[in-house]
């Protein structure tokens, strides 16, 4: 009866057994939804850009004066109104700026650095690159430079106040020709000269070294301006009367009286005027022109011999 | 002098592709998962200097246990980029009541009606709702942060770790 019962349990047992084997350990745990089961949340993302530089470098040559002060502006894609970055400074021998990634145009030449000394006797300079994404920069060497002085005008005959073409212009200093030119059919000519001269004290104008006439000599003071203008007249006034002799070598005597041994009153120059009045056989008195003041002309009466002195011909007033 | 020719050319690709990317960086937790880039796998985290291009990319990024992640990102143009993904755990949780003829709804279209089932959860709020006889009779929001085991008595949810 024992045995019975035993047996009934162990079947029981077995059943139970065999079932739990069947069903895994689901009936335990319970059954496993077959998703996972998502809410949608967002995740946490962290983004973090690192951004570069951009060193533009740009070496300065200063030709003659150093401005104090230099104004630079940088501008990208040509946009010529609103600067990347303006900086006031002294004049550097090297120029650096630095920029954000991003703002130059890297696939032209459109990006421009405007170099504006404070000094109105220096002209803006402009440097047009091409940028990169980030990095280095090293641009060739620029010039900075006073503004050219600049001297023109007309060059024409007093006399008849014609104008002369073919005269040669000139600006020397002290002796040395710096530029040279010559006045075209109308008269004009135009000289230009690097500022470094502006304040050059024996800088002058010289007029007239291919013509008969005394050449015209003019000093320059460039100080107070860059640009001037000279009407240049050679050769005697209109005040002058005909017969008009000429010298013909330097220093030709221009005496008081005829005679060998009277005083000398001028020593003439080559190819300065003599308005001749009265002849003798040696000598010619006449009158020539000289500036008193500066400006004002006077007429001295006195001698010349006659062997330094040609007739003026007004259709032949060039050197052979 | 031909392979010369192509060793440069090589070069130059190189070097005009290098310079024209971004540097990419990758980190995510959990480590060592597998990121792909634009459909392509570029290895595991971390991802420490790779390069990327300027623009429009998509990640995705999956690991068993985790909520996958989808993102779509704009590149700008930049020396280098740091993208750090957080992944979010999912956690096995058992969900068990004594209430009879109960329908489970979560977050509006998982439904079951097992009085003890275990459910794969994404860490976070889940929307739970109840019916009985096709009728609302419960809604609430579990919350989901560990493996739990959630004991549910009508209109009143016990959680139990």
């Amino acid at each position: 009866m024992l045995k019975r019962t035993f047996n009934c349990f162990l079947h029981i047992g077995g059943i139970l057994t065999l079932i739990m084997f069947m069903s895994g350990c689901s009936l335990l745990k319970g059954p496993l939804y077959p998703d996972v089961i998502y809410n949608n949340r967002q995740p946490l993302i962290s983004v973090t850009y690192e951004y570069g530089e951009i060193e533009v470098k740009l070496p300065l040559n200063y030709i003659g004066v150093v401005p104090e002060i230099i104004s630079f502006e940088v501008y990208a894609h040509g946009d010529t109104a609103n600067p990347i970055i303006s900086i006031l400074q002294e004049a550097p021998r090297v120029f650096f700026v630095y920029l954000p990634q991003g703002v130059l145009d890297i696939h032209s030449k459109s990006n421009i650095i405007k170099i504006i000394p404070q000094d109105k006797n220096f002209r803006p300079v402009t440097v047009r690159f091409k940028g990169i994404r980030f990095g280095r920069i090293a641009l060739p060497p620029k010039s900075i430079q006073m503004g050219q002085l600049i001297v023109n005008g007309k060059v024409f005959l007093n006399k008849n106040e014609a104008p002369l073409g073919g005269v040669d212009v000139s600006i020397q200093n002290f002796d040395n020709v710096i530029k040279e030119t010559t006045t075209n059919d109308s008269g004009f000519y135009q000289l230009s000269v690097p500022g470094e001269y502006k304040y050059a004290q024996h800088l002058r104008l010289v007029a007239g070294n291919n013509m008969i006439f005394k050449p015209f000599k003019q000093k320059l003071d460039f100080s107070q301006t860059l640009k001037m203008k000279y009407n240049i007249g050679m050769g005697p006034n209109k005040a002058m009367e005909d017969p008009i002799y000429l010298t013909n070598r330097e220093s030709v005597h221009f005496r008081e009286q005829p005679d060998i041994g009277s005083e000398t009153l001028f020593l003439l120059g080559a190819g300065e005027a003599v308005s001749v009045t009265r002849v003798t056989p040696g000598e010619y008195y006449g009158s020539i022109e000289i500036k008193v003041d500066s400006e004002k002309m006077v007429q001295l009466d006195g001698w010349v011999n006659r062997a330094d002195v040609i007739l003026l011909d007004l259709n032949n007033v060039f050197k052979k | 002098m031909v392979r010369n020719y192509k060793w440069f050319l090589g070069s130059l690709l190189l070097l005009v592709n290098l310079f024209g990317q971004v540097k990419l960086s990758v980190k995510t937790i959990p480590k060592k998962v597998n990121i792909i880039l634009d459909g392509i796998n570029i290895g595991k985290s971390p991802i420490i200097n790779d390069r990327i291009t300027p623009g429009i990319h998509k990640f995705e990024i999956a690991k068993s246990g985790f909520a996958p992640i989808t993102y779509d990102i704009l590149v700008n143009p930049s020396q280098a980029v740091h993208l750090d993904f957080f992944m979010n755990p999912i956690y096995q949780v058992k969900f068990k009541t004594q209430e009879k003829g109960l329908v489970f709804e979560l977050n509006g279209e998982h439904l079951w009606d097992d009085p003890f089932i275990r459910l794969d959860l994404e860490a976070g709020d889940h929307f739970l709702r109840v019916f009985k006889l096709n009728e609302i009779i419960d809604e609430q929001t579990i919350h989901v942060d560990e493996p739990k085991k959630f004991n549910y008595y009508l209109k009143k949810l016990i959680s139990e770790k």
